[in-house]
């Protein structure tokens, strides 16, 4: 049976409250991972092995693939980024491989610093539910 | 070595510290950790934070509490000798079963002439402490 | 004091799982400081009172799952503390106790791996060993990157402290 998006929405804040020592009240869909809730790259790395064990059953393994969740996992190639911004290459990279990544607003001045303030709750939600549902 | 990883406090209340531990060559267990690249132990950071935080608690006539959970504590840089550690623990809450959760946060300080204010992270997470408890 | 916090590795399963002992006595400096007799503010007078820290409970854990996430790669990577995921120490721990650390690798890849452990105490007074705690942790793979930090060629993580322990255990470092 299908996972509801509101069963997808509490589990995903259960795995950032344990994985981030935040209160459940501060996830908020609009919430961003990295300014608001505090998550820094080792986090990412406990966040990514929780979702696993959450979502996995025996029937189907929910398993990540580096450059899957994360959008900053993805700029590591030099021609995705020219002098702090990311590139037309860039873009379109991560439109196709973090589509759950809003980035109609980082589009218009993508300073490679700012692409964490884009990935928020619901960037995280839409990952699981566009994944479950593949 | 002397177990006191907490070498003066800058502020002290009922509800927060701020103190400084200062790394040195001097502490023998350094050797060890690591040979050729000395750096303070993560968990004498912990433990830097647990001796701020059991002198608030002793501001409410609670001495020696001990570290009973951690909870989501990161480790960012690292501490080395000649350079400083400045904690911060700050008290979020007593819970029913007489433990107190504190929020806690360690920087690093280097250079003497650097503002005391600024600093990286080396260590941040949640600390709690309890009452001694040695029944079976 | 040594940095040595584990005393002999019992149980070695390669990937999953490692156990290790750590006793726990008067001859360690630092017992006699923590805690020290004190005077308390209100002017009474508490005795000593010997108890392991739990932050060094906590050592024991992260030398103990560090092993095992190490041992993986034969110890050629620089495996440190990332994060204390969560860990509970509900019972303090006297001389002449003895520690036992129950590491299990969960999950691992290039980025780092994560560990469960549980901790429990043996004491001879009632002759039966007790839960103490639960501990989570992560480790990352040290390198160039760090910080901008450069580090020493040869992997000082596992220095020679740690050669006795495992060779005790069967393990070997590589290259030694």
């Amino acid at each position: 049976m299908a996972k509801s998006r509101a069963d997808i929405e509490a589990d995903v804040r259960d795995v950032l409250v344990d994985a981030l020592g935040v209160d459940e009240d501060d996830v908020v869909p609009t919430a961003t991972l990295k300014g608001d809730l505090g998550a820094e790259s080792i986090d990412y790395l406990d966040i990514v092995f929780r979702l696993e064990k959450k979502f996995s059953t025996p029937e189907k393994p929910f398993k990540i693939a580096q450059g899957e969740l994360f959008p900053e996992n993805l700029m590591t190639d030099p021609s995705l980024v020219e002098a702090g911004k990311v590139t037309a290459k860039g873009i379109a990279l991560l439109k196709e491989r973090v589509p759950h990544v809003d980035v109609s607003e980082f589009e218009k001045d993508p300073q490679v610093t700012k692409l964490p303030t884009y990935f928020t709750v619901k960037s995280l939600c839409d990952f699981v539910q566009r994944k479950l549902g593949a | 070595m002397h177990f006191t990883l907490v070498d003066r406090f800058l502020e002290l209340t009922d509800t927060s510290a701020v103190a400084v531990k200062n790394v040195t060559a001097a502490e023998e267990y350094l050797q060890d950790h690591f040979p050729g690249f000395p750096v303070l132990p993560g968990v004498f950071m912990v433990e830097s934070l647990t001796q701020a935080a059991r002198a608030v608690l002793a501001r409410r006539g609670l001495p020696r509490m001990v570290l009973g959970e951690v909870k989501a504590l990161r480790y960012g840089s690292f501490v080395r000798p000649g350079e400083t550690l400045k904690v911060e623990v700050s008290l979020e809450k007593s819970r029913e079963d007489g433990a107190y959760v504190f929020k806690a946060q360690g920087t690093v300080l280097r250079g003497l002439a650097a503002d005391s204010s600024q600093g990286e992270t080396a260590v941040s997470g949640r600390l709690i402490l309890r009452p001694l408890r040695t029944e079976p | 004091m040594r940095w040595m916090w584990i005393d002999r590795v019992t149980v070695f399963e390669p990937r999953k799982r490692l156990v290790a002992v750590k006793s726990v006595s008067l001859a360690e400096e630092h017992l006699h400081q923590h805690f020290a007799a004190e005077r308390t503010a209100d002017g009474t007078t508490l005795p000593p009172r010997p108890v392991m820290p739990s932050s060094l409970i906590l050592e024991g854990m992260a030398q103990t799952a560090g092993i095992l996430v190490g041992s993986v790669h034969d110890f050629r990577e620089k495996v440190v503390l990332a994060k204390v995921v969560s860990a509970t120490v509900e019972r303090d721990i006297l001389p002449g106790e003895t520690l036992r650390y129950d590491a299990t690798l969960e999950r691992m890849d290039e980025m780092g791996a994560s560990t469960v452990g549980i901790v429990d105490r043996f004491s001879f007074v009632d002759h039966a060993w007790a839960p103490v705690g639960r501990i989570e942790l992560m480790f990352s793979h040290l390198d160039q990157n760090r910080a901008g930090v450069a580090f020493p060629e040869e992997n000082f993580v596992f220095g020679e402290n740690f050669r006795t322990i495992l060779e005790g255990a069967g393990l070997r470092r590589a290259g030694v």
